[in-house]
This record gives structure tokens, sequence and C-alpha cells, in this order.
């Protein structure tokens, strides 16, 4: 039986929109992710949770292909973005990053003002034609972040002027312009304060509305909070992976209880 | 489930120490249970009045441990089975609590048979059953603590035992009514009492399904054996 307060709290589709099958990473000789499959929800927020160099972050990565600037790294196995590998060689990286945006750890918007922060992506990418289309994208995505009625009326000023809870809306603003498919966060809020995380969490259960997101967190009440979907990695495998409620009332693997519960594993 | 200490050991002293109030709070209540049902045998109006009083205390307890579990929930935001163990935990307080009413209710009639003649060996009867269900409550208790699914099944199986009881007095009392009305009043009571005592040995039965939600994370779906058969019962089978 669901009471209403489950089932909003349930996700809105089973259409999977991140298919991977047989992810393997290594760093140099590190084998950081061993063997993972998963299937990433469209519509959901899924939490990726685990203790530090468990690969969660490696694996994020790996979702825009970022871990190809990494020099070291290597990837194997299969990527499907709605059926598409990702890794194809016809797929330009660039445009990749467009369809699946990322917002990390710290705050880091451009040394501009926050119009040009948030107008860059949609420029770079050719999505507009016209100053007037431009700007819608900037408020539309300024109001989707719970910015605009901050800085409307400072869209000139420099970016990196606004506080850290503010910088980090702005970097989410400057992530949705693009109109992506996926966001992927990296520890969004570990640099926020409390308010500023609440914000930041209630935005990312707006974002869900519109597209796929995928966060890492350090903070399990976080991942708790705002996702769906739990993975929780150790030692680069997915130890477990499902409903978020239920991987925080009854987990299954005793390796996820150790971890969620705070006791040495 | 997990047994391993946590990093942060105060977790560890608190979860242990409403746990401890639970195991104090259950000691209270067979202590009651007996005690009722043995003032109720030996018309001992003292001990009926002991019984009464001693209820206040298992009251007080219950409601220091949802203070505590409440501070637990904000302080320490327990998952997986911590956040169970303090479910369970406030659960079977409040099953204890309801114990501990029925025990101090029983002594009130207690007191209130002592004056009137008594009916067969009823009294002895009840005591009997009073014993059986205190074993059960103990039983459940102990797989509460000792985490034992086993045991807990056991009791769940174990209470058609007290439905079983409690339907063979049913019947004792139907007859001793109709044989003479003045039996009326004093069966009205003892039945009253043993349809507590029945409804003690759910209480005991709640806990141990408390047990197996605690240790798999799921309740029991497989309906709970039952014997208690009054429901259904006519006068005219009460000779039979």
């Amino acid at each position: 039986m669901e009471d209403l307060r489950l089932m909003e709290r349930v996700a809105d589709t089973t259409r999977t929109k991140i298919t991977a099958r047989g992810v393997q990473v290594y760093y140099g000789e590190k084998h950081a992710l061993k063997d993972v499959d998963v299937d990433i929800l469209d519509k959901t927020v899924t939490a990726f949770i685990g203790p530090s160099g468990c690969g969660k972050s490696t694996f994020l990565r790996c979702l825009n292909r970022m871990n190809d600037t990494v020099a070291s790294a290597r990837v194997s196995g299969t990527i499907l973005l709605d059926g598409e590998d990702i890794y194809d060689r016809g797929v330009d990286p660039v445009q990749l990053r467009a369809r699946v945006g990322m917002v990390f750890q710290k705050p880091n918007p451009f040394p501009k003002s926050i119009y040009e922060n948030v107008a860059y992506g949609p420029r770079i990418h050719g999505l507009t034609r016209s100053k007037a289309e431009l700007d819608a994208i900037v408020e539309a995505s300024l109001r989707k972040a719970a910015l605009w009625n901050e800085v409307k009326d400072r869209l000139a000023d420099t970016g990196t002027g606004l506080s850290g809870g503010q910088q980090q809306r702005l970097c989410i603003a400057r992530a949705v312009a693009t109109h992506p498919e996926v966001l992927l966060m990296d520890e969004p809020c570990s640099a926020l304060d409390p308010i500023a995380t609440a914000q930041v969490e209630e935005l990312i259960d707006e974002l869900r509305a519109h597209f796929s997101v995928v966060i890492v967190t350090h903070s399990m009440q976080q991942a708790a909070r705002v996702s769906q979907r739990t993975a929780f990695f150790h030692l680069g495998n997915l130890v477990e992976y499902g409903e978020t409620g239920q991987v925080f009332t009854n987990p299954k693997d005793p390796r996820t209880e150790s971890y969620i519960t705070g006791r040495i594993g | 489930m997990q047994t391993d200490p946590h990093i942060l050991q105060a977790f560890d002293r608190d979860l242990e120490a409403i746990q401890a109030m639970i195991m104090k709070m259950g000691g209270l209540v067979e202590a009651a249970i007996l005690d009722a049902a043995q003032a109720l045998e030996t018309r001992d109006e003292e001990l009926a009045e002991r019984v009464r009083l001693a209820d206040k205390a298992i009251d007080a307890l219950e409601e220091q441990i949802n203070t505590e579990a409440a501070r637990l929930l904000a302080l320490r935001s327990p998952t997986a089975s911590d956040l169970r163990t303090v479910l369970t935990v406030m659960k079977i307080a409040a099953s204890l609590e309801r114990c501990g009413d029925y025990a101090k209710n029983l002594a009130k009639r207690a007191t209130v048979l002592a004056q009137m003649e008594p009916i067969g060996d009823t009294s002895g009867s009840i005591r009997r059953m009073a014993k059986t269900v205190e074993l059960l409550l103990q039983d459940a208790l102990d797989a509460y603590i000792k985490r034992d699914v086993e045991l807990a099944q056991d009791v769940r199986a174990r209470d058609r035992e007290v439905d079983q009881l409690y339907n063979s007095l049913f019947r004792v009392f139907l007859t001793h009514m109709m044989e003479d009305p003045r039996n009326i009043t004093a069966c009205m009571h003892l039945h009253f009492i043993a349809k507590n005592i029945e409804r003690m040995g759910d209480h005991a039965t709640g806990v141990a399904e408390q047990v197996i939600y605690l240790v798999t994370g799921v309740l029991p779906e497989d309906p709970r054996p039952k014997a208690d058969l009054t429901a259904f019962a006519r006068m005219d089978e009460a000779n039979d």
C-alpha cells in the first residue's frame, strides 16, 4: 500500500535514459571501476553514494566522457544514451556534454557577467538566432535555477561576485541553458550552507520534471532527500542499486548497510 | 542485520539505552501479569493494590522511551536496521504499555471478585492462562534482544494455546451463568479478565512480529495462526 507521500517520491517513469554495461575504468595501473552495469532512468534523480575513492565520481565522469581529458584514464564497456553509444567514434564529446551537462563541487562561474555565464553555452552551440532568443534562454535558465529574482537587476555584474549558493545556482543555470537531457552533479552542495543546500535540493527536485539528474554526494541524508534511485559504490564495485526508500530502510547488501548506518565495514 | 559497532560510539550507547528501557519495561509488565493473576486466585487485595500502583512506573517508562526515541531520530538520523530498531522500540513500548493496563485492570477486578463467591476453579485456570501469556511475552522480548527470528515465529505459533484457553474459559463462564444467574456478575468480571489476557497474547505476538520486521525488514505476510472462535459461539453450544 502506498500513501500519497510515497506516491510523490516514486519515479515518474520506467524509461531508461542511460544504459551502462560492463564499464571498467583504469587510471594507469589502478583499476578504479570494475564491471559496472546500471540503468539510469529518465526524469529521475539518481544518487551515487559511497566512501571516498569508491569510483562514484569516476563513473559519473564516464557518463559525459569527462575522463577523456584525463591522460592516464582508460574506459571500456558500453554506455548508451537513448540507445546510442556515447563512446562511438562518431560522437563529438563537446556535443555530448551539451546533452549531458555537469555541475561541479566548487562553484566555478566564468569570470564574466552573470548574463554571459548563462549565454555562453547556447551561443557556442548555436542554439539561438537572435539576441531576443538568447535573452529568453538566459531568463528561463535563471528561473529554472531559482536565481532569476535575485539577479535580474544586475545581469551585467560579474558572476564571481555572487554568494557561494548563488554561484552554484548560476552554474546550474549555465548547465541547463543548453537544454541537456541529463544533468550530472558532483557534490553540488558540499561548499554551501544549509539554506543554499535546501534551495539547490528543491531545484534538483524541480529539474527532474525535465530531465534525468545524477548526483554524487557524500551526504547520505541528501541522497535520501533528493533521489528516487540510489546506487552504492564500494572499492570500484557497484554494490547495490535500488529504490532510495528501500536502500535506506532495508538495504540488501551488508556493505551498503555498514556504510549508510555509519559502521566500520 | 548489522551488529558491528558504529564509528560514532555514542550512537551505539543511545541505541542500547532505549533497548535496555524496553527490557526493563518488559520485566515490570511480566511481574504485573503474574502478580495480578496471583492476587485473583489467592484473593490478595493488598497485592492487587500494589499491581495497580505499579502501573504508573510502566506508563512513565513508555513516555521516557518515546522521548528518547524522538531524540534519537532527530539527532542521529538512523537508517536501515538502526531505523528499524527505533521504530520497533516505539511499537513494542506501546504494546507493553497496553499489557500493563490490562494487568492493572485485572488487579482492579480481582479486588471486586475477592468480595464474591468463587466460580469453580476458574481463577486457577485464569492464573495458568496468565502464566502462559507471561511466558509468551518473555520469549518475545528474549527474541527481540537476541534478534532471534525462529523464537519469534515460535511465539506467533504459540498464541494459539492462549486462544484455546480463552475459548474453553468462555464456555465455562457461559455454563455457570446459565446454571445460576447469581453467577453473572462474577462471570462477567472473569470473562473480561480472560479476554484481556487473550489480548495480551495478541500483543506478545505483535512484539514477535516486530522482531521479524527488525531482522528481515519485512513484516510476516502469512496470516497468524488464530484459535479464538468465541466470535461465532452460541448459547446452545455452551453445554455441548
